[in-house]
């Protein structure tokens, strides 16, 4: 019976496979919070954690016996089993996602059975992500319903008008890509970039897209500037204000599985997977080619949290109107447009190389028109009109 | 009272062109803020228990009861302390002195001082009229039980005996016996007893908040 | 009416006021500022602290001031007196007087029991000049705590107004206190072996201007801006003396007198001064109880006030007895009155004898102790405050109100089902010989503030408040109706005596005595005068147009 030994294989595999990965995500997780708050106190002239371990390096460690031992408060008021499935649904839908993700030069290993993705050759790739991890919003939904607290209920609205405007500019943003590479499937969209060299990364041709892409994938993982659905300020923690322990734990696990998700994502579509100039090409051919093939991805997404990271010290958060006027005013026809812009192209089999042209008209196009705009909006405020009055 | 045009400042709002309506140019230059406090290798924290901090002359910590030339307790138990407190953390119970101390009418039986409720605001200090209750500089006393922070007499003087010799903790009076207040047609203004440079001082220049010796020393 | 001027002020007065220049200045209601002067005691014009302008108005009007400053205590207003208490002259005047009684007083300020209600302190403050120019040392005199087994005395504070000897002089006639030496070297002292012990001594340190006459009850006990006053009026006889009670946190410490010149003018004495303390007596009743067979059942007020009512109302009218006590208020014997005899009209109600000890105590006396006329303070033999009030009560009530013995005759000849006691007096109230009586009765309630021979015997214990504790009305001797006040909480689980009965009775709301006071007014016409409800600081008399009758000596017979 080969046919069965060799799907019980498959099955072994598939679920050796997702225990290595799983495991990974949750500890590159718990690690890149570690990055997180370095990187904070460096930015605020701080030392960040050093007391636990050399250089603070058990920090996380001692975070995650934290979470563990803490003492688990569902509050009586609540509903308790939308309460406990809240943190869950988070978690689950996130590293759901990560099943179709590449991590590496996919097929290039010398051992078969031994591959960059846990579920191979999924030609419904992009859609697939996006449909599991727009369920992600679901946990924040619940959970903030569930606390049965105002704050919390609040937190979860504001989450649930956000993730669903911005589902529309993250989604038109890749439909280009998709166009262009005539597959969903991530692979081969990382395969086609690699073939097709440095300026053959998605980057060049779809500048603005990525641009799109980087900002709506920001506000689906509720990452600063975007976090208005857990702003301490106004919501006192937003929709985990009830949550304590473990759950606090995995909603945080599941926002920072979303920004790794995001970010692979980001460099798989955009800058060419693995392939990097002279390092990383499809023609090299040296005994661990594939190791360096996946630290070059690796390094890539890393770089791409850095800057999420980076901006989170660096812009304000967002006025929950201006989340919604960036949303709708610009993001969505932008996209719009850019997807137009290449359909046009791939229709009339123009050179792809207006593509970029076109992007940057788009954008300049915005620009002048948000300049136009707000300089119109500030002369109708009325303090305008009561200095104007006062001057003479 | 209506507001005078000259009263109010205006502040423009700042224009908006081109590049800060693309949002770009203000998040590179944001950017290059936080990554250039990344870069600079420069930390402000201070790593407290190996490193102690060097605290302000005015620093006000724990409480002490001092003591009067013969060691007993100069507490006078007038209860200004107790008046001027905003946190009500001062208890004192009254008595009459013993007969040993001849010059003295009334003294703390009780003083308890609750410094957990304590604001640590030094208005006990500005109003006791024989300084006998002055602030210190230790500010990491602990406590395993809230009554052990309900420090009485005997602690506080205690207290007094750690810190008298502790240069930060001079014994900020040279007003020993009750009621020379008298004896100056120009009152003195009470300054630390051990000098305070001018360096040292936290506002350089005299200002009306600096205390510094005026007229003639009566010791000298 | 003649006419005076005052700071250049137009004042009236009538020629029988006899007004001095203090008097004719707090008609425009400027103080001069004065030490050694009293309204009750003699003029010896010795502080200077006192010293005005004064001139005359010459009959063609033109004013002639007299050159030299005068005591304006010592210095009659008469026709056309002009007095001058805030000119420059004056007030250099004031400030040298004061940098001279300070010459030798410490500033001892901080240990001082008086500092905040401190003559020296104040009138420094707003006359003074803030500083002394003295280099030398100053005078140190001996304490003396022997003035008195309550009055001690520091020597060094004292500024010689001799308020303090003109009164055990003039007002109680004992004269224990008197000066020795002179110049800087003067002292008031006590002769050796008769201290200072007579029933008003207490009065010296409420007259003394600075602490140097200080109660040894007081000493130290608080600082005096710490104490909130309540206007009161001290039970325990019934003189019916205005007074205060000062409290900080629901702990009294001292009563003062109150000025009331239609009660007792200013002083009170020593018997009520400190006669408080068993409002402070570990002892109290601090619970209620309801008992079955000995056993308690219940120490909940909301169970055992419906309890009782139900008890009460379903026993037989001529069944119930009560005794009132005339500890209580008007309002209290009005509730309890009036609730029992709404159960049915032949309640049997009687009221307790007041005690009386002695006879009436009047001062001044000569030296060997007979009274001397006239009287300017009594202390009555009826030991109890509010024996008319609550006679009033009762005899609204009951058209023939029993005597306690008839009623604990009753008793004991099994007469009565229900018994309702009213306690309160601090001293007894009851024998344990009376108590036999009340043995034979099924329900027995007693309301009281201490333990009594029949606090063990009762169905129902209801704790209840002394008179710093409760709000109502106090009838005293000569029919003067004054309101007591609410100083301090009762122990816990003790009730104000009108919220027991307010409760008992199942009035809604809550028990307010001014406003009770209106509906006991238009119920009973002896009390009529309570129709205000707010009586004033002085009180008010029950019979229209009354004056101070005569000291009555003693109440015995017909209604009690």
């Amino acid at each position: 019976m080969p046919e069965i030994s060799q799907n019980l294989f498959e099955i072994i595999v598939t679920f050796l496979t997702i225990t290595l990965v799983v495991n990974a995500i949750l500890g590159i997780c718990s690690y890149l919070i570690m990055l997180e708050r370095k990187l904070s106190a460096w930015m605020q002239d701080r030392v960040g954690p050093n007391r636990t371990g050399p250089w603070g390096l058990l920090q996380p460690i001692a975070d995650g016996a934290k979470f563990l031992l803490k003492e688990e408060v569902i509050p009586d008021h609540c509903n308790k089993v939308l309460f406990v499935i809240a943190p869950t649904i988070s978690v689950f839908t996130t590293l759901l996602a990560f099943a179709i993700v590449p991590y590496g030069p996919v097929g290039e290993m010398p051992i078969e059975w031994l591959r960059f993705i846990i579920a191979p050759n999924v030609d419904i790739g992009m859609v697939f992500i996006f449909a599991v991890t727009s369920l992600a919003v679901y946990g924040i939904i619940l959970g903030g319903w569930a606390s049965n607290n105002k704050y919390s209920a609040l937190g979860s609205l504001r989450a649930s008008a956000q993730v669903v405007s911005y589902e529309i500019p993250l989604g038109l943003s890749v439909v280009g890509i998709a166009l262009l590479a005539g597959t969903l499937n991530l692979e081969k969209i990382m395969a086609q970039q690699a073939t097709a060299g440095f300026w053959g990364w998605n980057f060049w041709l779809q500048p603005l897209a990525c641009l799109i892409f980087f900002t709506s994938a920001l506000a689906e993982s509720n990452r600063l500037p975007f976090d208005l659905s857990e702003c301490e300020q106004e919501l006192v923690g937003g929709f985990h204000t009830e949550y304590s322990a473990l759950k606090f734990g995995l909603f945080f696990l599941g926002e920072y599985t979303h920004v790794i998700t995001s970010a692979f994502l980001l460099v798989i579509l955009f800058f060419g997977g693995w392939q990097l100039p002279w390092i990383a090409t499809p023609e090299s051919s040296f005994a661990l080619a594939w190791l360096v093939k996946m630290l070059v991805l690796m390094t890539k997404v890393l770089l791409v949290i850095v800057v999420v990271m980076l901006l989170r010290w660096t812009i304000p958060r967002f006025r929950f109107d201006q989340l919604m006027g960036l949303a709708w005013k610009v993001l969505i026809p932008l996209s719009i447009a850019n997807m137009v812009a290449v359909m046009f192209v791939r229709q009339f089999n123009w050179n792809p190389w207006w593509l970029p042209a076109i992007s940057l008209a788009l954008f300049i196009a915005a620009g002048v028109i948000g300049a136009t705009t707000t300089r119109s909006e500030i002369s109708r405020r009325p303090l305008a009109t009561a200095k104007l009055a006062s001057a003479h | 009272m209506i507001n005078q045009s000259t009263d109010v400042t205006w502040v423009e709002e700042p224009e908006i062109g081109f590049w800060e309506a693309t949002f770009l140019p203000a998040i590179i230059s944001g950017i290059k803020t936080t990554l250039g406090h990344v870069g600079n290798g420069k930390t402000v924290t201070q790593q407290y228990p190996e490193v102690k901090p060097n605290l302000p002359l005015h620093y006000r910590g724990i409480h002490r009861l001092n003591r009067d030339e013969q060691g007993r307790v100069k507490c006078v138990a007038c209860m200004l302390c107790a008046t001027a407190c905003p946190a009500n953390c001062i208890h004192i119970e009254a008595a009459a002195a013993p007969p040993e101390w001849p010059d003295r009418d009334k003294f703390p039986a009780t003083f308890v001082l609750d410094e957990l409720r304590c604001i640590y605001c030094g208005m006990c200090e500005e109003a006791c009229p024989v300084d006998a209750i002055e602030l210190t500089h230790i500010y990491d006393m602990t406590g395993e039980t809230r009554e052990s922070l309900n420090l009485n007499r005997e602690r506080l003087l205690e207290i007094y005996d750690q810190t008298k010799d502790n240069p930060r903790d001079p014994i900020r009076t040279r007003r020993g016996k009750l009621g020379p207040a008298a004896e100056f047609v120009d009152l003195p203004a009470v300054g630390p007893a051990t000098a305070v440079g001018v360096a040292e001082r936290s506002a350089k220049t005299s200002s009306p908040g600096v205390i510094r010796p005026m007229g003639p020393d009566p010791n000298k | 009416m003649p006419k005076a001027t005052v700071n250049n002020q137009v004042i009236e007065f009538d020629a029988s006021e006899q007004l001095n220049c203090i008097q004719a200045a707090k008609k425009i209601g400027f103080e001069v500022p004065h030490y050694c002067w009293h309204p009750e005691l003699s003029v010896v014009a010795s502080c200077r602290m006192c010293l005005v302008e004064v001139g005359d108005t010459k009959p063609d009007g033109t004013v002639v001031m007299q050159p030299k400053l005068v005591p304006g205590c010592q210095t009659p207003v008469k026709e056309g007196t002009v007095v001058l208490a805030d000119s420059p002259k004056v007030k250099a005047a004031q400030a040298a007087t004061l940098e001279y009684l300070l010459l030798n007083h410490p500033l001892d300020c901080p240990t001082c029991d008086q500092a905040g209600e401190c003559g020296l302190q104040d009138y420094s403050y707003k006359y003074g000049r803030g500083y002394s120019r003295l280099q030398e040392p100053k005078n140190q005199k001996p304490d003396k705590d022997h003035i008195g087994e309550q009055i001690t005395l520091f020597t060094d504070r004292c500024i010689m107004c001799t308020r303090c000897v003109r009164f055990t002089r003039e007002i109680s006639g004992t004269a224990e206190l008197f000066v020795t030496h002179r110049g800087t070297k003067e002292e008031i002292d006590v002769f050796p072996g008769e201290p200072c012990d007579n029933k008003l001594a207490g009065n010296v340190v409420d007259l003394c201007p600075v602490g140097a006459l200080c109660s040894k009850d007081f000493l130290y006990e608080q600082r005096v801006w710490w104490l909130n006053s309540a206007k009161s009026v001290c039970p325990n006889c019934s003189t019916g003396c205005s007074i205060t009670v000062d409290q900080n946190e629901d702990v009294v410490y001292r009563l003062k007198p109150r000025e009331n010149p239609q009660a007792q003018g200013h002083f009170m004495c020593d018997e009520g001064r400190f006669g408080w303390k068993y409002q402070q007596r570990e002892d109290r009743l601090a619970y209620p109880e309801q008992r079955e067979a000995g056993r308690v059942v219940s120490y909940g007020w909301d169970d055992i006030l419906p309890a009782l009512r139900k008890q009460l109302q379903s026993t037989k009218g001529d069944r119930i007895g009560a005794l009132l006590s005339p500890w209580m208020t008007v309002e209290e014997a009005y509730l309890l009155a009036s609730f029992l005899t709404e159960i049915s009209e032949h309640v049997r109600l009687a009221v307790a004898p007041a005690a009386i000890v002695g006879s009436d105590d009047r001062y001044p006396k000569d030296f060997r102790g007979q009274p001397l006329e006239p009287t300017k303070f009594t202390i009555r033999a009826e030991k109890a405050p509010n024996a008319r009030g609550v006679d009033a009560v009762l005899k609204h009530f009951a058209k023939s109100p029993l005597t306690m013995s008839d009623l604990l005759a009753q008793a004991s000849s099994g007469k009565l089902d229900a018994l309702y006691l009213v306690g309160g007096d601090p001293n007894g109230w009851i024998t344990a010989q009376q108590a036999d009586a009340v043995k034979k009765v099924p329900l027995v309630v007693v309301q009281d503030i201490l333990p009594s021979a029949v606090s063990p015997l009762a169905q129902y214990l209801l704790p209840g408040g002394t008179f710093a504790e409760r709000d109502g009305v106090f009838v005293n001797h000569a029919g003067l109706a004054q309101e007591i006040h609410r100083a301090v909480r009762c122990p816990e689980g003790a009730r104000p005596d009108g919220r027991i009965l307010w409760d008992l009775s199942g009035r809604p709301g809550l028990f307010n005595a001014a406003q009770l006071r209106k509906e006991i007014a238009a119920q009973i016409p002896a009390l009529a005068a309570l129709h205000a409800g707010k009586l004033g600081d002085c009180g008010v008399w029950l019979s229209e147009g009354k004056t101070p009758s005569p000291p009555v000596t003693h109440l015995a017979g017909a209604n009690r």
